[in-house]
């Protein structure tokens, strides 16, 4: 059987959908940098192509067929063999695991803190708290970026997830606190997600 | 001696020099309670190793002295080609860094000494197994950079694909790809004399102590970075040697209720490790009554003299081999919310502590999570599965196991989505679900982070627990997709239908305490729960 095969731009978005999950215009056109517009017209033609769906269930959201997962783990399967980028992604993955836990260690950090031997929901109050938890973050972000520069210089396409996270942490500094663990932004803990989920799809590792 | 201290019931110096988990060995010596024998390298010792870089000069020889003195305790030899003696090499600051540090296992297991233990206990495949486990261990802990994440999130695939049994086959391939694996991540080879193996296994235990995640972890807590860790050697003792052998961790009294009943996990036939790494489900503790009444009755007078010593609840690590209790580790309990003001009420009454130590052991922040809504323990729920608490609160709903099935079946009710453990794939079903239980993953696993995020009750790193396609299994029972369960995320309890739910489970032990609160600050007009504990803390601390 020979698939659909969609043009070069639908590839970034079809992938979007692999990693993020079901995601709405905004979500896609955040993960992608496309616009909405842009990303809309691809979804589009995707889903004629029989590679996305689109639910009408409450959500919004668009999603990928099981011709799209194919599709997807093809084209990033040819990519990560066609540039010889397989040792190097396979070691930033490494780097990334030891990140990892840590990364998770402060996004808790942020939602809950002890206080008198007793953890209690931070609620933000305590601006010296949250400034020394976002002091962290800016730490681990300086390490994270160096493995970021890593899957860039391997692939090109993982240069969007500095991006994301940069953006991420400057919007947490500039005082919307949402961007840091949150479900609903582009959150550093939700494009970190993606990352991982972005590198097990690519290196072809099952969770 | 300067570096090494042993550990026994002389020992005399404190947590400051000895680490908490050394100083917790040292009070079980003095309460006559039974621990496989060791020494502690100080803290002075690992700030040294900071300072110069490299482990203290004179500890080589401190350390030949020790082990000498271990066989010497023990009967057996360091690397022996009889009666081998194997030792676990772990991490024990002043303040509890839990999961942060390196921990080495069965260290002395040379190959020779693997096949005397193996002519010792008539069992090769024991034998087989300890020499995987020190050598995966040893693995973990010389990864470059890598520090001892202990939850499934830690994610070391490499490490986590070495089989951990060794098969028919005698177990020598997935042996071989463990030695391999520590020459790959080390650039070294394993030492092949047992006292070649301990310095470079304090070296590393020192050196987590300053990994990245650990420094985070400090920063976070406002630890200082200069405490340093200390090192404890300890003869080891085999969880996993026979049928009468396991391995737990119980609670004088349970942590979620604060009910004057001992609590707690144990694992039949298995090493300590398995309980952290989730490998294998945990049984009840009180199983241990029937399966091992002697270690079991030998259990429950250790934490009798525990708690008497801490006037405490009390928490335990214990290790049972061929029928024998040792402890390992031995700490107040700590316990939050409703447990605590029942434990510190009833300490009281018991005469253990006064009024005055009960209130001020109770702190208004515990006085919230008295509030959170539990399963009642008077519905006597039918509990299908435990795991840890994420997120608190109780969410009740039918059984989805996928997304998909959590969307749709939102539509028609409240929904609890149940997967092994999430990804960004399961964001919609985890906004569409009342709550979340999770397979793996630890209390800072994306699930967890996620679901406090949505406020919404989570229950994760439920071990044991197996979900397919359309139903999941635990304890030997499946459940189909729809089929009501009710989930405390305080607890971690996974209930079968819909138990009665309360949110005072300490009602008439909180009105005690709050009673004599009145009574110490002398104001007994109406106010709120907190201001009339805190007017007894202010009066108290006059």
């Amino acid at each position: 059987m020979t698939l659909p095969r969609p043009h070069r731009t639908g590839m970034p978005v079809l992938h979007a959908l692999r990693c993020a999950g079901h995601a709405g215009l905004a979500r896609v056109s955040a993960v992608t940098g496309l616009d909405e517009s842009e990303a809309e017209s691809e979804l589009i033609d995707l889903a004629v192509a029989g590679l996305v769906t689109h639910l009408a269930d409450g959500f919004d959201v668009w999603g990928l067929t099981e011709a799209g997962r194919v599709a997807d783990a093809e084209w990033i399967a040819g990519e990560l063999e066609a540039g010889g980028a397989r040792p190097a992604v396979a070691a930033a993955y490494e780097r990334f695991l030891v990140l990892n836990p840590e990364l998770l260690d402060l996004c808790t950090a942020w939602q809950l803190r002890r206080i008198d031997g007793v953890m209690v929901v931070n609620d933000h109050d305590d601006p010296a708290y949250d400034t020394r938890v976002l002091g962290r973050f800016a730490d681990f972000d300086r390490r994270a970026a160096l493995v970021c520069a890593e899957l860039a210089a391997a692939l090109p396409r993982f240069g969007r997830y500095r991006t994301r996270l940069a953006e991420a942490l400057d919007r947490a500094h500039s005082g919307e606190l949402e961007y840091v663990a949150n479900h609903v932004a582009s959150s550093y803990h939700i494009v970190w997600a993606q990352l991982h989920e972005d590198l097990l799809a690519t290196l072809g590792i099952p969770r | 001696m300067r570096w090494i201290r042993t550990l026994s019931a002389r020992t005399e110096e404190g947590p400051q020099t000895l680490g908490a988990k050394a100083h917790g060995l040292v009070t079980l010596h003095r309460l006559g309670l039974p621990v496989p024998a060791g020494f502690v390298v100080t803290v002075e010792a690992c700030r040294e190793f900071m300072r110069a870089g490299r482990l203290p000069g004179g500890l080589d020889q401190e350390l030949t002295i020790a082990m000498a003195g271990l066989e010497a305790a023990t009967g057996r030899r360091f690397g022996g080609t009889r009666t081998p003696l194997t030792v676990s090499v772990r991490s024990g600051a002043r303040v509890s860094m839990p999961g942060m540090m390196n921990t080495v296992l069965n260290l002395g297991l040379t190959p020779e000494a693997a096949t005397a233990l193996a002519a010792e206990t008539g069992d090769p495949e024991f034998a087989a197994n300890a020499r995987l486990r020190f050598l995966t261990s040893f693995a973990s802990a010389i990864m470059p950079d890598a520090p001892a994440g202990s939850g499934a999130a830690a994610g070391r695939p490499s490490l986590d694909a070495v089989p951990t049994t060794s098969g028919s086959a005698g177990g020598r391939p997935s042996l071989d790809r463990a030695a391999e694996l520590v020459r790959r991540r080390g650039g070294r080879t394993v030492p092949d004399d047992a006292a070649g193996q301990l310095g470079p296994a304090i070296e590393t235990v020192f050196s987590s102590w300053d990994s990245p995640r650990a420094r985070t972890y400090r920063d976070l807590h406002g630890i200082p970075h200069d405490l340093g860790t200390a090192v404890i050697v300890q003869a080891m003792v085999y969880g996993n040697r026979d049928d009468h052998s396991g391995t737990g961790v119980a609670f004088s009294r349970d942590p979620n209720t604060g009910e004057n009943v001992p609590f707690g996990d144990v694992m039949f036939g298995h090493q300590g490790e398995d309980v952290v790494s989730g490998r294998s489900a945990p049984r009840p503790l009180h199983e241990l009554a029937g399966g091992e009444p002697a270690v079991w009755s030998a259990l429950a007078e250790a934490l009798n003299r525990v708690e008497g010593h801490y006037r405490d609840a009390c928490y335990v690590e214990f290790t049972f081999e061929s029928g024998e209790l040792w402890l390992l580790q031995a700490r107040p309990a700590r316990l939050a919310g409703g447990a605590a003001v029942r434990v510190a009420t009833d300490l009281a009454d018991e005469r253990l502590i006064t009024r005055r130590e009960a209130l001020l052991r109770v702190s208004p922040h515990h006085l919230r999570h008295v509030r959170t809504p539990r399963i009642a323990v008077s519905a006597r729920a039918d509990i299908l599965a435990r795991g840890l608490g994420a997120c608190p609160g109780v969410a009740a709903g039918q059984v989805a196991t996928t997304t998909e099935a959590a969307v749709r079946m939102a539509a028609d009710g409240p929904v609890v989505l149940v997967r092994p453990e999430t990804s960004p794939y399961d964001m919609r079903g985890l906004a569409a679900a009342a709550g979340i239980v999770t397979a793996r993953g630890g209390p800072a696993s994306h699930a967890a982070v996620v679901a406090r995020a949505m406020g919404k009750p989570a229950v994760v790193g439920v071990t044991g627990l197996v979900v397919d396609a359309a139903s999941l299994t635990a304890d030997g029972r499946t459940v189909t997709e729809g089929t009501p369960v009710t989930i405390d995320g305080t607890s971690g309890e996974v209930a079968l239908g819909s138990p009665a739910v309360s949110t005072g489970t300490a009602d008439a032990h909180l009105r005690r305490l709050l009673a004599w609160a009145d009574d110490v600050s002398g104001d007994h007009s109406e106010r709120d729960e907190s201001d009339r504990l805190s007017a007894a803390h202010a009066a108290l601390r006059h």
